[in-house]
């Protein structure tokens, strides 16, 4: 959990089973959900997180703790000193062992990352998804995701039909 | 970032050359068939949780997927069967080869089934298209009405951004499609191996709104191609014209304009007439050997310039054509130019007597990069001396603080000018050699004594560093690529470090 540091604004994260998170207020502020709800002094005293649990809001925390732009003690951008490009790939390493989870928390994640409107998080978990999907037989995907074939066979063949381009 | 590229690679300059480069620099998209992220292994949970989150963040997965994937999505459950028409679709057709050969260019015989794949994924989609990239497909004379139906649909269903490339060679007498100017929403447009669109019998209003990049690729146009196309994309900032297939007079006059590469390409002239957001301009060259008058007139922004070249260009500020032995005025001078790069051949004549002049021009350069070509034939027996004339050159008194001398062949001409700038520039602050790297043994035992002398020469600022190496380009020539046109964050676009 963060630290107080001086001169640094902290924000009080509560999520509905109880648990609270003090974090600083420009990394609360990656979610454009809450950085709406401060901007519009909606945050004096904490901010209750619904649907999100403890466990996954404290995920989004770490992501967010990570992800911040970082200001030295000068509040130059790190990235002058760090090249921008080692620090993406730095990030790129972090987001792809962060991300190894089970499909129930990714679930979570994305859930999470779309009602705090984190773009980048968005992101991350939306492509965990879509590896699943690219370049499997659809009967591979619909096992991956556990999605039941809901249509009629005559239905299937019809939208099959529709873009049979991409069936080929 | 790629390589450096050394145009005097016999081959590279001309039209396939310029293909080949264009290629390597493509933009990426924003999709990409290869799984980049390990998810963890299915573990047991059926619960089909995807399905079940909300529609846009449904459809934002939708849109992440290559065309065919996502087109697969509506055959999975009645949950998935709109979606990916809902969502915006990226469309690149090196994604849609059948088979695992996805992201490769095909042969001929092949390219065909891409092309048929790209119409029908237009007409099934309803857009808008953010990015289409369309490189695979040999399109000739049999093909305009494809060409014009791709043209209908990716105007009138939103593109945003364009890579349109036919291959192997723009045909004559196949021109792009004057609907290419219909598409209001292009924010980037690179263009490769056609024949510029007619401009003629285009309506009033035509054009490009909000485009902000366009890449000319050995493209066949005219002079009033290019002027007409800056006329009209107001907000154009990235102009890069390489290999042309024809000679151009380019007139730059754009309000908007930033940054300007023209690589590769038969010059006349380049006028840069009203730029008043120009800030970078690049001029390779490369193995299109002719007389290339460089006009500078309305540029009050323009920093960095680069490369001319003293035998080459004819430079001309303003309505004065530089000569040797122009006296610097403020109408002849660019006074915002701070990092200046130049081509020059050591062992002729013509070109050290015009370089005074040409630094002349440049009050204000701080950071100069020389890179000293190979010079064949007699004239590398001569020794011209470098002299700066009757009046100080206002750059290296008073200015210079960084110097890059490239390709340093051993040239006696070479240690003139090395020597000159020691001895003059005050404010010099590192000079940094780099050694061509393919030298005999005998000219490298010349090459240090020679050295030797510039570091004893006495030099006007005692803080300077000299730093020597082996240049990093084997093969000399003159590295550049694409991206330093392209990219205006690009901080080291003379590839000096």
């Amino acid at each position: 959990m963060a630290t107080r540091e001086a001169g640094k604004k902290m924000i009080m994260l509560k999520s509905p089973d109880g648990m609270e998170f003090e974090v600083e207020e420009a990394v609360a502020m990656e979610s454009q959900t809450i950085r709406k709800m401060i901007e519009d002094d909606c945050a004096d005293t904490a901010i209750l997180i619904p649907n999100i649990n403890s466990k996954i809001l404290s995920r989004v925390i770490e992501y967010c703790n990570k992800h911040v732009p970082t200001t030295g003690a000068t509040g130059a951008a790190a990235s002058d000193t760090v090249a921008p490009a080692a620090l993406a790939e730095d990030l790129k390493i972090w987001d792809a062992e962060f991300i190894k989870v089970n499909r129930a928390t990714r679930f979570d994640l994305i859930q999470a990352a779309s009602y705090l409107n984190i773009k980048g998080l968005l992101d991350l978990t939306s492509q965990t998804t879509i590896d699943t999907i690219s370049d499997n037989s659809l009967e591979e995907i619909r096992s991956f995701l556990s999605t039941k074939n809901d249509y009629l066979p005559e239905e299937e063949q019809t939208i099959r039909r529709e873009n049979q381009w991409a069936f080929q | 970032m790629l390589p450096g590229i050394a145009p005097e690679t016999p081959g590279l300059s001309d039209g396939a050359g310029a293909l080949e480069l264009l290629y390597a620099s493509f933009p990426v998209s924003p999709v990409s068939t290869f799984p980049s992220l390990c998810c963890a292994a299915a573990d047991g949970d059926k619960t089909d949780r995807v399905s079940r989150l909300p529609e846009d963040v449904l459809r934002r997965v939708v849109s992440l997927l290559p065309a065919k994937d996502g087109a697969r999505t509506t055959v999975l459950s009645s949950r998935w069967r709109g979606l990916w028409h809902s969502a915006p679709l990226v469309l690149v057709d090196t994604h849609l080869l059948p088979g695992g050969a996805a992201g490769v260019r095909p042969a001929r015989a092949r390219a065909g089934a891409v092309s048929r794949f790209v119409s029908a994924a237009l007409e099934a989609h309803p857009g808008p298209f953010p990015f289409a990239s369309f490189t695979c497909s040999f399109l000739d004379g049999a093909h305009r009405r494809v060409l014009a139906r791709w043209f209908q649909l990716l105007a009138t269903k939103g593109v945003k951004q364009l890579i349109f490339a036919n291959r192997p060679a723009p045909l004559p007498g196949l021109r792009l499609p004057s609907s290419l100017f219909s598409c209001p929403y292009l924010r980037r447009l690179w263009i490769c191996a056609w024949v510029f669109p007619e401009t003629a019998t285009l309506p009033r209003g035509a054009g490009f709104p909000n485009l902000r990049e366009l890449v000319l690729g050995r493209t066949v146009m005219e002079d009033k191609d290019l002027e007409f196309v800056l006329g009209v994309s107001p907000v154009l900032e990235i102009l890069v014209v390489a290999g042309s297939e024809t000679r151009l007079h380019a007139c730059l006059a754009s309000p908007s304009l930033r940054c300007a590469q023209l690589c590769l390409s038969a010059l006349d002239e380049v006028a840069v007439v009203d730029a008043p957001s120009l800030e970078r301009l690049f001029l390779i060259s490369g193995m299109t050997k002719m007389s290339t008058t460089v006009k500078i007139g309305h540029a009050p922004k323009l920093r960095l310039l680069g490369y001319l070249e003293p035998g080459m260009h004819i430079m001309q500020i303003g309505n004065t054509i530089i000569k040797a032995g122009t006296k610097a005025s403020a109408s002849t001078t660019v006074s915002s130019v701070q990092m200046l790069a130049l081509q020059l051949h050591f062992g002729v004549p013509g070109e050290i007597k015009m370089l005074p002049s040409f630094l002349r021009c440049f009050p204000s350069v701080e950071t100069l990069i020389v890179q000293s070509m190979d010079t064949s034939g007699p004239a590398t027996k001569l020794s011209v001396k470098f002299r700066q004339g009757t009046s100080p050159i206002e750059c290296v008194q008073s200015q210079l603080k960084t110097l890059f001398f490239r390709e340093l062949q051993g040239h006696r001409g070479e240690f003139h000018f090395l020597t000159f700038i020691a001895e003059n520039a005050q404010k010099l602050e590192r000079m940094y050699i780099w050694v061509k790297e393919d030298l005999s043994y005998p000219a490298k035992v010349s090459m240090g004594a020679k050295l030797r002398a510039l570091e004893s020469a006495n030099w006007a600022s005692r803080d300077c560093k000299m730093l020597f190496r082996t240049s990093k380009f084997p093969g000399g020539g003159t590295p550049f690529n694409l991206a330093m046109g392209v990219d205006l964050s690009f901080a080291d676009p003379f590839f000096c470090h």
